[in-house]
């Protein structure tokens, strides 16, 4: 079942149970207060997704993560019968970023994934102060507008520096339907107030009925249990200078 | 322009702290290392730090030189490492405590701080 997706250092997908195609594909990678790995994880367990398969690459760090006593890859594939999801739980080391961004949009083509959506951190620095955080939408396509019912700011100028650009860029080139969703967060702590608010857009985008009462209950332990990933994930994000995104927007559209 | 703005925006991070256990953990003191960050603006130095299950007034600051500042925070309550999920490390800790070098020169006499939703933020106004 396994599949080599690119030549690119022993990139691969490894397709361990049944992936559905024409299903919604979501993307949580640490990044910015870890708002994506923490709403993915909570989709995964809200939803009950099992495990569909895993990321492997030379490029990863020579680790494993245990879960229920087995050897997992850190990069994990999850799905139903509509939905996948993809969860890191270790920082994307800058080098694989470029392949897994080409990789991940050849298999989505193949599985005719019909939206891809990718939930990620905004940093602001008056974080404390923002009880509700913002949720802004940068789109592979215009058409995607009405599909945002309203839950989330379009973005229309800036940078976005990490996976999440790359994969918006080629999805778009691929004419593959792409939201990333940029959830206001603090920069290197875990947030799951923003991966709530995250969550809650995802939820009329997609019109699930996901809990997220569980995600702020739990916040204290989560921001927590979260520090050393956030700690390495921070390393990560100031080799990929992922600061850029606060530049002035560029001059020519 | 762009690079000035950023500056201004976000200040210079600093964050230079590599915890030697994992976790920043202190056996002898029962304390974790909190994440923290520290920006270097115009006029002043920010800096804030991550401090979950802690009351605002068992938060206690001291500058034992002019190059630092130090943070004491008692928990809320014990944590073990088990409950955290980590199974294989016996422990626990009562505190976070952070010594965080200052890389510019401070008027620590008018270091001013406020605690919201767990996070300590720290303003000391730069000197010459």
């Amino acid at each position: 079942m396994s599949e080599r997706l690119s030549e690119d250092d022993g990139f691969q997908i490894l397709e361990t149970g049944s992936i559905p195609t024409n299903a919604v594909m979501i993307n949580g990678l640490p990044d910015v207060g870890l708002v994506g790995l923490l709403a993915a994880s909570h989709i995964v367990s809200s939803l009950k997704l099992y495990e569909a398969g895993s990321i492997e690459s030379d490029l990863l760090p020579p680790m494993i993560v245990l879960h229920g006593g087995l050897p997992k890859s850190p990069v994990r594939i999850f799905a139903d019968d509509s939905t996948i999801v993809l969860l890191s739980e270790t920082a994307i080391p800058v080098p694989l970023i470029r392949p897994l961004a080409t990789g991940l949009v050849e298999w989505a083509q193949k599985k005719k994934i019909r939206l891809m959506m990718s939930i990620g951190g905004m940093a602001v620095a008056n974080r404390q102060d923002i009880d509700a955080p913002k949720v802004f939408a940068a789109l592979s396509e215009k058409s995607l507008e009405d599909k945002l019912g309203g839950s989330a700011e379009i973005l229309d100028e800036g940078y976005i520096v990490g996976a999440y650009g790359l994969l918006l860029r080629k999805c778009a080139q691929s004419s593959i339907p792409a939201i990333s969703l940029l959830t206001q967060s603090y920069y290197n702590y875990p947030d799951p107030v923003a991966a709530a608010a995250a969550l809650t857009s995802v939820n009329k985008i997609l019109q699930l009925k996901i809990d997220v009462g569980d995600l702020l209950k739990r916040g204290e332990e989560i921001r927590l249990r979260s520090k050393d990933i956030m700690h390495r994930t921070q390393e990560e994000m100031s080799r990929m200078n992922k600061s850029h995104e606060y530049d002035l927007p560029p001059l020519y559209g | 322009m762009s690079s000035e703005s950023n500056k201004d925006h976000m200040g210079s991070r600093h964050s230079d702290h590599s915890p030697i256990h994992g976790s920043g953990w202190n056996t002898a003191s029962a304390s974790i290392e909190p994440l923290y960050n520290l920006f270097v603006a115009v006029s002043e130095l920010v800096l804030t730090v991550d401090l979950p299950y802690v009351n605002e007034k068992k938060v206690k600051l001291r500058c034992p030189t002019k190059e630092a500042i130090e943070i004491f925070a008692a928990t809320t309550r014990k944590i073990t490492f088990h409950e955290l999920g980590a199974k294989h490390r016996h422990g626990e800790f009562t505190s976070y405590h952070a010594r965080i070098k200052i890389p510019v020169r401070v008027d620590q006499k008018k270091i001013k701080s406020k605690f919201k939703n767990g996070v300590l933020e720290i303003h000391v106004p730069r000197t010459k």
